[in-house]
């Protein structure tokens, strides 16, 4: 059964589909564009039952020789690091679209671009060829190009081609990096399970300079400081179901990558590395939250605050550990569920209010209540309430980082405190103190929007009070991986 | 006789007419001076044949060939020159200038 | 029965819910019961709990766990599973806690039936109030330090929603976000013990941990730490110095919430989870040093500035962080039990004080002190219930203060003579600034003939409450010090240091010194005449600004918020101006300007070049052709000849 290769192509059928479809067809299109992510969707819950959470192996493996003459294969496969992350994906994508559904100009191209860019996530997670990673890894850049392009704010075109160049320039060193592993295997091959084998054969040095070409690709999608600046402009412009993509999923796959590539191909140059990464790590954290207080514009202070919660992630990371490794794609999952919900709340006011100014509003929970309770709740779980999400995949990451790194642990710990600064202040100016009378008029949240926010609401509270719903498929992979190179 | 004084002969044939084509100025002269060149090749032709493969008669029935192609070659190129001449008015060569570049 | 002790906090939690989802907003709406029943069958699990222990019927400590959810850890290079059980552990103090925390709970949400009658937010204040107590309950059951530390955010972010109950006022709004990053501030040093807890031990179960602690596992430098951290969280929910200063501000919330935070709930936290996790402080002698001078300074700095107070709440407040300090410096001390019991006696009659103090802002609609006056007879219940209580706080006998305070007292004097002399001045000051308020309050001619005229007697839900407490502050005390009984339910086995024994006489000593203390402050409140407390006052100005300034800690920590401010600027200065202008954008510049440059020199050299080239062969070309290209056949024919002559004269040659 290619179940996997189905999850990732639906969405490219349903792709084609609505390029097949007249402009004016504007349901239609919807209703395919949703179907598909929906299929996909379903197709990997479904998955959740087959897949054996006790194995840290490679499940649902499929292999198809693509190349042969230079022993390229289409392989697919998840384990307990990338399926959980595919599950984000397919989940995210559909809550995306239905927050999509208010896009007026240009559907159609809006939802062809919106499904290519899910194959090509999905892809990014799935892949266990070198190339063939390195193939979706692109094919995500294009429509994200396009979205923010055409659909975004003021600056629409700058940040697009700010965004592409960017992350471009990381991914041709990550290209540099294959290449300089496929030639230095034997025999030569892109297969990235026969590579985690391979790479007792390499020197320190070789390994440093790979580490460092894919490290750079990773760490501008992570984002990792100092590479960052473009996430700011790119969620500020980008239209709100694109940044919700952009924050839940796209940064997922930096990450996703520096275990997986780095990490597990790498073990000399990660541990070379190290030392640099806990610091960028606590540097994403503090100057993160730092760079989140200093805001004025809600979207733009959500967006520095996925550059903190990504510290965490890389905290978790540098500790090296099974409880590091494990707190860290489940703060991957929070993030992107908690980080969703945030930009699709900050989108409704915007919808509303067509600003985005904190100092704008006041004393909006007297008069929109359903939707100042559901930001209250994302905003807690973002600044790490115990009971919801956010809280003990926190603890976690910073349990993995403390047993390796105290002094730099304890200077994250007042990244948590700033955190909680910025939100409550940005609760405070919004949502308390008397209600602003230019905005008596607002209506609260629509069944649409409910339907896009509630699902991640709810997601937020059964991780935070039973997170072993997600724990369960990713502690097997941890284990395997922190035993590695010990 | 052998083979020699026939090959001698053909040669001195064919140089006479590469001479003839080279310098003459009335185009008549070239035709007539290509006819030359042609019969030195018929003349080696029957000469080789005859004296290599003496039982054969390729050789002859090439020279028989060229002498017609020779014949309707002539037909054409007469009616070649006298269409030119009847254009310029001239039947020497170096007023004939078309294919200048 | 104590198999479902679980339930305790998991059904006001579920009540909660309930009243938050299941009910419409509506100032009649029912959701009050709803939370009133929950809360009342925990106040009768809690007292058969009690009842059944001080009968010697339930044995404790009591403990049952679930697995929460697996942790893959490794700790001294030996890996292995945490499954992160989670489940309850009751102990003599949790026992007594569960009593205290439902009933002033339960009286509390009764109270709150007449004070927030017609609110138009009635239905989620009683969601918020039955969340709050949850998470103290859940607190005070817990027998795993991340779950306790789970409840303790928890009962912050409850506070927070309800001190800014009233957020349409920006007072209430600001205050809540105050008493939550200050909280915050002391909960990173709770983070990190609870880091440090984790990676010495891979466990959070509090036996686990108490049984390395005992057997010495934590090393002196790290238990250290741990203690510290553990004090810094502490000191922020229990309003130690010098994180005091969002309690003040908390009574910017509902009357009864802050009778709920300052007795039951909130800072109580601090002081349980100190006596909870004792055994980290016994290894710590340092920690535990520092834990009681806190506690010292506290009682003392917020006495003195309770003296000055004109507004009712404030004052109450203040004593709060005071009394809050006694228990500290009891801990610290060694006082185990002298802590924990006042704990427990100070719940209840600090819980009635704000009671009352709400009863009497519900009848003058005024927090100043100065505007009241003579409302004994308009209010007796109230005025009766209220001096009960102040009587017990100022530790006179045989109210419920005296015992606990007597003991806090000696076990002090038994640590250090010269932390008792301080504190026993705190004592002083607190007797003084409780009459003060009484004074004031109660006694005297009408200040405000307006006010007083409407005033009157709050309903019987209002005061039956008070009633309750009013009790339980004269006899609690002596109920449970009666034949050692708080010695044996709140206890914890710890090494006798020596340390010289508390003299009886003293005690006596500061009995009497509290007395003339109370009779000082009628005679300068008391009687309707300030003049020779406004003549004091002005003799002694300077000393009253720093007072009434609260010794300027707000300003200090204002000052830290705006440096935090300042480098919130200046990172985001750095980022969008040096890293992203100057270098990324600056990159992108750099590279569109060396791309001009490679236009230009493309232009200017290499395309020239190549069109040089181009032109080079075609000039040739043309030359070549005037040369030899003149239409004459007999030429071309030549250059044939020529050809085929050198090529024959080459292939013969060869």
């Amino acid at each position: 059964m290619n179940m996997l290769s189905l999850v990732t192509f639906i969405p490219l059928a349903g792709a084609l589909l609505v390029l097949a479809l007249p402009k004016e067809r504007v349901k239609a299109i919807q209703a395919t564009a949703l179907a598909s992510a929906g299929a996909s969707l379903a197709l990997s819950i479904a998955l959740i039952p087959l897949f054996n959470r006790g194995s840290a192996d490679m499940q649902f493996v499929e292999r198809l020789s693509w190349i042969p003459s230079m022993d390229i294969h289409y392989v697919l496969g998840v384990d307990g690091l990338s399926f959980p992350l595919l599950l984000l994906t397919t989940f995210i994508s559909f809550i995306a679209l239905i927050g999509s559904l208010g896009i007026k100009e240009r559907v159609k191209e809006y939802f062809f671009w919106f499904l290519v860019l899910e194959v090509g996530m999905l892809g990014v997670f799935e892949a266990l060829d070198l190339v063939l990673f390195y193939v979706f890894w692109e094919l995500c850049l294009v429509p994200m190009y396009f979205l923010i392009g055409i659909w975004g704010g003021p600056r629409k075109e700058f940040a697009a081609i700010k965004f592409f160049l960017y992350t471009l320039a990381g991914s041709v060193f990550m290209l540099l990096a294959i290449l300089a592993v496929y030639f230095n295997t034997a025999p030569h091959t892109f297969d990235m399970i026969a590579l985690m084998k391979a790479h007792s054969a390499w020197s320190l040095k070789f390994q440093i300079l790979v580490f460092l070409g894919f490290y750079l690709a990773f760490a501008i999608k992570i984002p990792a400081f100092p590479f960052h600046t473009w996430l700011p402009l790119a969620h500020v412009e980008a239209p709100t179901a694109v940044s919700v993509i952009l924050a839940a999923v796209l940064l997922k796959m930096g990450l996703y990558g520096l275990l997986r590539v780095c990490y597990e191909m790498l073990p000399l140059g990660f541990h070379w590395f190290l030392p640099f990464l806990i610091a960028i790590a606590v540097i994403n954290i503090v100057y993160g939250a730092l760079c989140a207080m200093a805001q004025t514009d809600m979207k733009k202070m959500v967006a520095y605050s996925s550059v903190n919660h990504m510290g965490y992630c890389l905290l978790g990371v540098a500790g090296v550990s099974a409880i590091g490794f494990s707190g860290a794609v489940l703060q991957m999952i929070n993030h992107g569920i908690i980080t969703g919900s945030l930009f699709l709340l900050v989108g409704v006011i915007y919808d509303r209010a067509h600003t985005r100014d904190i100092s704008a509003f006041g004393g909006l929970a007297a008069r929109v209540p359903i939707y100042a309770g559901l930001m209250f709740l994302a905003c807690f779980a973002s600044l790490g309430l115990p009971g919801l999400a956010g809280f003990v995949s926190e603890f976690m990451c910073f349990l993995g980082g403390f047993a390796q790194w105290k002094i730099y642990t304890a200077i994250s710990v007042l990244g948590v405190l700033a955190t909680a600064a910025f939100f409550l202040r940005m609760m405070e100016k919004v949502f308390l103190g008397p209600l602003n009378n230019k905005w008596a008029g607002l209506s609260d949240m629509s069944a649409r929007e409910l339907c896009s926010i509630v699902p991640l609401t709810v997601l937020t509270i059964a991780f935070g009070v039973w997170p072993k719903l997600a724990l369960a498929f990713i502690n097997t992979t941890a284990v395997q991986m922190a035993g590695l190179f010990k | 006789m052998n083979l020699g004084s026939y090959v001698a002969l053909s040669a001195a044939l064919f140089l006479i007419g590469v001479f003839g084509a080279l310098t003459r100025r009335n185009i008549i002269g070239i035709l007539m001076a290509i006819e030359l060149m042609f019969n030195a090749a018929n003349i080696n032709l029957a000469a080789f044949n005859r004296y290599l493969h003496p039982g054969g008669i390729i050789g002859q029935t090439l020279a028989l060939f060229i002498i017609s192609i020779a014949a309707a070659e002539v037909v054409v190129g007469l009616s070649l020159v006298l269409a030119i001449y009847r254009n310029t008015d001239t039947v020497y060569v170096e007023d004939y200038n078309l294919l200048k570049g | 029965m104590l198999e479902h002790v679980y339930l305790i906090p998991l059904i006001p939690l579920f009540a909660s819910l309930v009243i938050l989802l299941g009910f419409k907003e509506d100032p009649h709406s029912p959701a009050p019961y709803l939370g009133l029943a929950a809360m009342g069958w925990c106040l009768l699990q809690a007292v058969s709990i009690f009842w059944g222990v001080a009968g010697g019927r339930i044995v404790l400590p009591y403990e049952a766990s679930i697995n929460w959810f697996p942790l893959a850890t490794e700790v001294a290079g030996k890996a292995f599973s945490y499954q992160m059980p989670i489940g309850v552990l009751i102990d003599g103090p949790a026992a007594v806690m569960l009593v205290v925390v439902t009933l002033v709970s339960f009286l509390v949400q009764l109270y709150s039936l007449g004070y927030m009658h017609g609110d138009s937010r009635f239905r989620r204040y009683y969601a918020f109030l039955s969340f709050f107590t949850a998470s103290m309950l859940g607190l005070v059951v817990s027998n795993n330090l991340l779950v306790t530390f789970m409840c303790w955010e928890l009962v912050g972010v409850s506070s927070y929603l309800l001190i800014g109950f009233w957020f349409e006022k920006p007072g209430p709004a600001y205050a809540s976000k105050k008493a939550f990053m200050t909280t915050k501030l002391g909960d990173c040093g709770l983070y990190l013990a609870l880091l440090f807890i984790f990676t010495k031990v891979g466990s959070f179960q509090i036996d686990q941990v108490r049984e390395f602690a005992t057997r010495g596992y934590f090393g002196m430098g790290a238990a250290t730490a741990i203690g510290f951290g553990l004090l810094c969280g502490c000191a922020g929910k229990s309003a130690q110095w010098p994180l005091f200063i969002w309690l003040p501000d908390a009574m910017e919330g509902p009357t009864p919430v802050s009778a709920l935070i300052h007795a039951a709930t909130m800072v109580a936290a601090g002081i349980y989870l100190i006596a909870k996790t004792y055994f980290i402080f016994l290894a710590a002698p340092i920690a535990m040093e520092a834990v009681a001078w806190i506690g010292l300074i506290t009682a003392f700095l917020a006495a003195s500035m309770a003296l000055v107070s004109y507004d009712i709440k404030r004052v109450l407040a203040f004593s709060t962080v005071s009394q809050l300090g006694f228990m500290m410096c009891a801990l610290g001390a060694g006082g185990y039990t002298a802590g924990l019991f006042h704990l427990t006696t100070h719940a209840f009659f600090k819980g009635l004080l704000f009671l009352g103090a709400g009863s009497v802002i519900h009848a003058v609609h005024t927090n100043d002190m100065r505007s009241m006056g003579g409302l004994s007879k308009k209010m007796p219940i109230t005025f009766l219930t209220m001096l009960a209580a102040t009587l017990a706080i100022s530790g006179v006998w045989p109210f419920a203060g005296y015992f606990s305070k007597d003991m806090i007292l000696e076990s002090v004097y038994h640590h250090s003579p010269v932390m008792f002399y301080l504190l026993t001045a705190a004592a002083l000051m607190t007797a003084f600034y409780m009459f003060r308020l009484i004074s004031m309050t109660f006694l005297g001619p009408d200040r405000d003939h307006e006010k007083h005229h409407h005033a009157h007697e709050s309903p019987l839900v209002m005061t039956v409450p008070l009633m309750v407490l009013g009790l339980l502050s004269v006899v609690a005390g002596a109920a449970l010090a009666h034949d050692g009984f708080v010695e044996r339910l709140l206890s914890f086995p710890m090494p006798q240091t020596p340390g010289p024994e508390f003299p009886r006489a003293l005690g006596l000593g500061v009995s009497a010194l509290v007395l003339c203390s109370l009779a000082l402050s009628w005679f300068l409140y008391g009687r309707g005449d300030f003049s020779i407390a406004e003549a004091v006052k002005k003799r002694f100005s300077a000393v009253f600004n720093v007072l009434e300034g609260r010794y300027y800690f707000d300003q200090l920590f204002l000052g830290l918020v705006a440096v935090a401010d300042g480098a919130a600027k200046l990172a985001f200065w750095i980022d969008a101006r040096v890293i992203d202008q100057t270098f990324v954008d600056g990159w992108g510049l750099l590279m569109r300007v060396f791309s001009e440059l490679s236009a230009l020199f493309d232009g200017l050299f290499i395309d020239r070049t190549v069109d040089g080239f181009g032109g080079l062969s075609s000039d040739l070309g043309t030359g070549l052709r005037a040369l030899v290209a003149d239409g004459q056949v007999q030429e071309y024919l030549l250059y044939a000849a020529i050809a085929v002559s050198l090529a024959t004269i080459f292939i013969l040659s060869r």
